[in-house]
């Protein structure tokens, strides 16, 4: 083995010299010298890398987040219980008692008043409708874990977002917007046979959101959706609907106005 | 082969805590040469076990527990550097503790030697850290930075070469 083959390979990996390198070496002084000289100078990076301070009470950090993030997801059922059940003695709450029953008499006056259409949410339809949203994504988890763990950063270009969407009819209103909020996942799909639709996939605060617009409606109303990880609301538009769908603690009302804010439909 | 962490336990809480255990600070070590700010690494590797946290369901294969880890981490860099630049600070001075080691020529030897890996281009820097921090294969290394083997080994002998350059060991011509 010549020096420049010899280096070649003791260069890219000196911690792990084959049999090959070894007895190269062992009969040739000079090789034995560059193969220890490489050694060294890596044990030294070693050195260096070693002697970088940890900050104290960061493992501990690290060994938190399981309770920080039980303690997020909880937290928002603790508001909730403690609003919902206050001490039934104290005079706080019986002039909150009196506040909340005329707040709802006004409210049910007002529904039945104003409403073009009381209605009392979803049907079997639409929940069914719901449901299969739902069930879509568990079809798309490779996406969706990509895209939590961080793994999937590429953002999809205008071009392809637009041949995505324009078989529902739709498209974004600019490119400004991918710039500001880039979409990972972008493609056609079908959820339900006859109703085409548009799958985008952004990043949201708990980890991905999708993003379906479906042309040719087959709700009429807002309502949510969820299971035990999802939650998601179906929004009517023009022409079609939209549904976004994020992890159970994502708060998805920023980004239905976002998204309904720039959605176009152009048929 | 990298070092292969023991996710020790049944629970998902007890998998987390032996991977953190096992690898927290090689985490940290690569997240401060990679942004060059220690509170930013901080940031940086609490980030990127949060998201392990939250999709440890998704790795499968212990073995490959720490070239996720560090796959996770370049990401979360990525991302930082799409939304800001931060300042950028000397690590020298920030986050190298004195060694026991108190000879002047073994100070000199070493700060000479951590600017110079400094010093290399950022294609060069990667995968010899990843190699010298991670433990990692070259096959893994070109995993983590999605390039093909024969590219990083490639790589990998242009860094110790242009080192040893540097200090005079190796003739300048081997770098052309």
């Amino acid at each position: 083995m010549n020096e420049i083959d010899f280096r070649k390979r003791v260069y890219t990996d000196p911690a792990a010299p084959d049999q090959e390198i070894l007895d190269s070496a062992a009969s040739n002084p000079d090789l034995q010298n560059i193969l220890n000289q490489t050694q060294k100078m890596d044990e030294d990076m070693r050195g260096i890398i070693n002697t970088i301070e940890i900050p104290d009470g960061l493992k501990g950090k690290l060994l938190s987040i399981p309770e920080a993030e039980q303690a997020t997801s909880n937290s928002s059922d603790t508001l909730s219980t403690l609003t919902e059940k206050p001490a039934a003695n104290s005079e706080v709450f019986q002039y909150f008692a009196v506040a909340a029953s005329l707040m709802l008499a006004i409210g049910v006056t007002f529904s039945l008043t104003y409403s073009p259409s009381f209605n009392a949410g979803p049907n079997a339809a639409e929940i069914a409708f719901g449901k299969e949203v739902i069930n879509h994504l568990y079809h798309e988890s490779t996406e969706i874990e990509a895209i939590n763990s961080g793994l999937s950063l590429g953002s999809v270009s205008m071009p392809m977002i637009t041949n995505a969407m324009t078989g529902v009819g739709t498209r974004l209103v600019s490119n400004s917007f991918i710039t500001k909020t880039p979409v990972r996942f972008a493609k056609p799909c079908i959820i339900i046979p006859a109703y085409d639709s548009a799958h985008l996939m952004i990043e949201g605060s708990e980890g991905a959101i999708s993003v379906f617009v479906i042309n040719n409606s087959p709700v009429s109303i807002e309502y949510k959706i969820n299971d035990e990880r999802f939650n998601g609301i179906v929004v009517p538009m023009i022409n079609g609907n939209m549904i976004l769908v994020g992890e159970a603690d994502e708060d998805l009302g920023l980004y239905k106005d976002l998204f309904s804010e720039n959605i176009e439909w152009v048929i | 082969m990298s070092d292969i962490p023991v996710l020790h336990g049944t629970t998902k809480k007890q998998r987390y805590e032996s991977l953190v255990a096992a690898l927290y600070q090689d985490v940290f070590r690569y997240a401060l040469w990679l942004c060059k700010n220690p509170p930013l690494a901080e940031d940086l590797v609490q980030e990127t076990f949060l998201r392990a946290w939250r999709s440890l369901e998704s790795l499968q294969n212990d073995k490959a527990a720490k070239a996720w880890l560090f796959t996770i981490l370049r990401r979360e860099n990525a991302r930082l550097y799409e939304r800001y630049r931060p300042e950028l600070v000397d690590i020298e001075g920030q986050a190298i503790a004195e060694s026991d080691e108190n000879e002047p020529d073994f100070k000199m030897d070493r700060e000479l030697l951590h600017n110079a890996i400094n010093r290399l281009e950022s294609e060069y820097r990667e995968p010899l850290l990843l190699q010298v921090i991670g433990g990692f294969s070259g096959k893994e290394i070109a995993e983590i930075l999605d390039l093909n083997n024969n590219t990083v080994m490639t790589r990998l002998f242009r860094a110790r070469s242009k080192l040893k350059v540097e200090f005079g060991m190796d003739p300048e011509e081997l770098n052309q």
